[in-house]
């Protein structure tokens, strides 16, 4: 592990000048670098690590390197991926909606086109919350209230796009309030600060089977299944959905033959048990999906994403 | 320069600064013109009252004719910055372990230092210890690894 | 009973040993903090034994916290910001040859603060939680205000309380660059992408004390330090009588505060050292190296340590960085926060809060034990002192983001710092403001927000109304004394 981190800021030093020999070899002949645009220990970080565990495990000759690039919502660590040579030793992780926010907030350097989409991992669906002795019990009763605060993890975010996407449909303004991380959503929901929070399913889960809080409905097209019985707000009747994902991208133009052989040991990797076993022990909520529908749903983010950005901008 | 005159400049310049920082809160945005500019307004206020107010202060009472000295020995110091300037655009392209053993028995030597021994092994030591803990023990990537 | 066994086993011992040990040379070096060190050696416990890695980054934590304290006192180069106030003391009393004094009187403080933290960790952990909750972003607001508060007592006694302040608001305003995280429109930021996240404290703390001190160094007339005075009282001084009360302050300071959201450890050493002096019967001793403001300054931030984790592991809500990183640790292992913490994973959750009782002791041991050694760091001639700590500085704010900027921004804090310096403004202000600016304007604009524009809401709670008071108790005698001592000093003048 040490040996492999030295040839890669050997890579990086050199910035990897000596890639066209590189190829001429047996790919791979180094490790590759993954660049995970956030904090080792956060939820993007572990799904990079689930990958490498396995990828390492299963696959001879491949050694990855995860080196994170935190910073400005992910964008430094998205930029990182989009700049990083197209060799097939430097891939990344990059979760949504900010990879595409950025871009519509006009502050991204990259496009879309910057990179090849290798596929999706995992998700965390959005959720509304609410404190344990709130009176609101459904998303009607949201709907209903006048003033409420709601708290939101920062502008831009998919808590944000969710709250502005309700506001419209149900015709209700609230008295938004941004936070800096979860952390502090969490704080003002048990501590009852706040009247209401979009926030994602994992964050909130435990919280909400001790009964420390209340979810009233998932942002999902359907029931969740690690919350079963909590209806979605389309069943209510506000058809919000959003949920965080984290896939897979590359830089655009790696050569055909190297990015299909990591194309598809993604996808082998995600279909194979011990994954799903690991990810589930790590309270990662999974969500396979090929590189070609990954982008898609990047696209049709996007177009989403502007509309809001158009009314609202930030 | 003399201190006195050297402080009001620089109070000059935190009041001017102050007076447009206050002037640029009125483009705040939205929500923010309600909280974030009333934070920012209040300071560029407090810190221009705290800055007039040591103004008045030091016309009245400071007649002092000391002058503003920052160091004792200008070439060290200056060669000192001159060094960190380089080590620093040096960081990337050379990499750190190659810079850092220029830098310091270079500036070693031009303290006074004159045992090179001793230069060599601290260099080497440092290095070592760097190479140890960022390296070894945290996996800390900096750049320049493969010229050792 | 079989959690003690799990902790007491050799291979258990040995991590924490390894952790602690670690710690506090991580703490010691400029530009390493416990935040980086948890946060990179997270991933590198993927693999290892849950309860072993725990103990492990634990051990780092209590370390790191204890560790920042050394070079504060011995070159006035906090390595943590929390270690501020502590070389406002420590360093004079380095400089007059009492150094080994005030590294036992640290390291002890550190571990009455951490051992007391822990304690309470151990035994009222949910219950804490849970009233901790009440403290909304508006308390946030007026806890941010009572650690500002400490830029008066950091100026009092000198004339200059209009300088330190004026030194604390530019903190204050050169935190504001960044994000705008109200509107999420960026503010003063020149178009640098590097300036969108704010600019970190590290590099304006390793740049404000760490390099200024090596400049001052390098421009030395002579180089010769007068060392006679180390070599003459390097033995035998006894921890001064009635310093337990500044200890007991600091920890129970240090582990409330810890407890609560926010960077705790360094408001908490602040407002440790501002009380110490309040109720302090050498009150003029203070900032010429009183050994009472060291002992609250580092009982109160390692009370920190235990306190962080209260919210932690039982709520899920990360008390500092830091904290932050370990619970990463924690979900890493399918520990997820809450009740379960306690019940279904009890068999690591407790060998984890006794280890750090362990890990208390390992660095009281190693900083008893190497303090006269390290006391002798403050010998090594300057010409060789200077290079290695300046690559050090240049090291660590490139290290903290992998950003090549940062040096700049170091180098740059140093220089204008020194004129500021030289003119009399207090770099201490300048760095409190720094630090806690932030921490002011997200509960300012927070609690603006929750109040719906009424700011009624920082007077609303009775945690906020007992704030104000002890806020004003913070505040107004050094006022009052300086109005005294101005109206003097008028009078004689006139």
């Amino acid at each position: 592990m040490f040996k492999a981190s030295i040839f890669t800021s050997v890579a990086l030093a050199l910035g990897l000048a000596s890639a066209p020999a590189a190829l001429a070899g047996e790919y791979p002949d180094q490790p590759v670098t993954i660049i995970v645009p956030s904090k080792a220990g956060g939820s993007t970080d572990r799904t990079a690590r689930l990958f490498t565990e396995l990828a390492e495990k299963n696959y001879e000759g491949f050694e990855f390197v995860i080196q994170n690039v935190p910073g400005s919502g992910g964008q430094k660590g998205f930029e990182a991926i989009a700049r990083a040579d197209a060799d097939g030793y430097t891939i990344g992780l990059n979760f949504t909606p900010q990879l595409v926010a950025h871009i519509v907030s006009g502050r991204a350097q990259y496009t879309l086109d910057s990179f090849h989409v290798m596929g999706n991992v995992a998700q965390d669906p959005g959720i509304v919350v609410v404190p344990a002795d709130s009176p609101i019990k459904n998303m009607a009763d949201l709907a209903a209230a006048s003033g409420l605060t709601v708290a939101v993890n920062g502008i831009g975010s998919d808590d944000f796009l969710a709250a502005k996407q309700f506001e419209s449909i149900a015709g209700v303004t609230f008295n938004l309030l941004p936070t800096k991380g979860s952390t502090e959503q969490k704080a003002a929901i048990l501590g009852g600060h706040v009247d209401a929070a979009f926030m994602n399913l994992s964050q909130m889960i435990k919280q909400h089977k001790a009964g420390d809080a209340r979810i009233i409905a998932m942002l999902t097209e359907e029931r969740d299944a690690n919350l079963p019985d909590m209806p979605t707000a389309l069943e209510q009747g506000y058809d919000v959905q959003m949920r965080a994902t984290r896939g897979f991208v590359a830089p655009a133009g790696i050569p055909d033959e190297i990015q299909s052989q990591l194309d598809s040991m993604l996808a082998e990797i995600m279909a194979s048990d011990e994954f799903k076993a690991n990810a589930a022990k790590g309270n990662i909520f999974l969500l396979p999906m090929s590189g070609p529908d990954y982008l898609a749903y990047l696209t049709d983010l996007q177009a989403q994403t502007q509309a809001v950005y158009d009314q609202a901008p930030w | 320069m003399q201190k006195k005159w050297a402080d009001r400049a620089l109070l000059a310049v935190f009041i001017l600064m102050a007076v447009l920082l206050y002037r640029s809160t009125a483009d705040y945005p939205g929500i923010a013109q309600s909280t974030s500019a009333k934070y920012v307004r209040f300071l560029a206020v407090f810190i221009a009252v705290l800055c007039l107010a040591q103004l008045g202060f030091g016309l009245v009472r400071d007649h002092g004719r000391d002058i503003l000295v920052l160091t004792g020995n200008r070439r060290r110091f200056l060669a000192l910055l001159l060094g960190l300037g380089l080590f620093a655009i040096a960081f990337e392209p050379l990499g750190f372990y190659l810079s850092g053993a220029i830098f310091i028995p270079a500036i070693g030597w031009i303290l006074g230092y004159r045992r090179p021994l001793v230069l060599g092994l601290t260099t080497a030591g440092v290095l070592g210890f760097v190479y140890a803990v960022f390296v070894q023990l945290l996996s800390v990537r900096l750049p320049g690894i493969e010229i050792f | 009973m079989e959690y003690l066994a799990i902790v007491f086993s050799p291979w258990a011992l040995l991590t924490i040993f390894i952790g602690a040990f670690a710690g506090v040379a991580i703490g010691g070096m400029p530009g390493l903090t416990a935040t980086m060190a948890v946060g990179l050696l997270v991933p590198f416990t993927y693999t290892m034994d849950p309860a072993m890695g725990l103990m492990l980054l634990g051990g780092i934590y209590a370390g790191a916290m204890y560790g920042g304290s050394i070079p504060a006192i011995l070159l006035n180069t906090p390595g943590t910001p929390a270690a501020v106030a502590t070389a406002i003391e420590g360093y004079p009393m380095s400089r007059a040859g009492r150094a080994p004094l005030a590294l036992k009187t640290s390291v002890i403080a550190s571990f009455a603060g951490g051992t007391f933290s822990v304690f309470i960790l151990l035994l009222f952990a949910p219950f804490l939680a849970r009233q901790a909750l009440a403290f909304g972003p508006a308390e946030t607001f007026l806890l941010a205000l009572m650690g500002l508060a400490g830029i008066i007592s950091i100026a009092d006694e000198k004339s200059s309380l209009l300088k330190a302040l004026i030194a604390g608001v530019l903190g204050m305003i050169i935190a504001i660059i960044g994000t705008d995280d109200m509107s999420g429109s960026l503010r003063y930021t020149m178009g640098l992408v590097e300036l969108y996240d704010g600019i970190d404290f590290m590099p304006a703390l390793i740049g404000l004390f760490s390099m200024i001190q090596m400049l001052e160094l390098a421009g030395q007339k002579s180089h010769q330090i007068d060392t006679s005075a180390l070599k003459k009282k390097q033995k035998g001084e006894k921890l001064p009588r009635g310093i337990g009360k500044y200890m007991g302050l600091g920890a129970g300071t240090g582990t409330l505060i810890g407890i609560l959201p926010g960077e705790g450890a360094t408001i908490a050493a602040f407002i440790s050292y501002n009380l110490s002096k309040r109720i302090s019967k050498t009150k003029e001793l203070f900032g010429k190296g009183n050994p009472e403001g060291i002992a609250a300054a580092e009982a109160g931030n390692n009370g920190c340590v235990g306190g962080s984790l209260v919210p932690t592991i039982t709520l899920g809500i990360p008390g500092n960085s830091v904290a932050a990183a370990l619970m990463g640790a924690f979900i890493i292992h399918g520990m997820i926060p809450g009740p379960d913490l306690f019940t279904e994973y009890a068999d690591r959750t407790y060998p984890f809060i006794i280890s750090l009782f362990v890990a208390n002791g390992v660095f009281l041991a190693v900083g008893l034990f190497f303090a006269p050694y390290l006391a002798r760091i403050a010998l090594v001639p300057p010409a060789i002192m200077v290079p290695v700590v300046a690559a050090f500085a240049v090291l660590g704010s490139y290290a903290l983001n992998n950003s090549v900027f940062d040096i700049y921004l170091m180098i740059a804090f140093a220089l204008g710092g020194l004129v500021l310096k030289k003119l009399g403004y207090s770099l201490e202000a300048l760095i409190l403001g720094l630090i806690l600016g932030p921490i002011a304007e997200g509960g300012f604009s927070q609690g603006m927000i929750i109040g719906k524009g009424s700011p009624w809401i920082f007077f609303d709670s009775n945690i906020a109304k007992v704030m104000w008071v002890i806020i004003l108790a913070l505040l107004v005698p050094p006022l009052y004394s300086y109005w005294k001592h101005v109206h003097k000093a008028g009078k004689a003048a006139g």
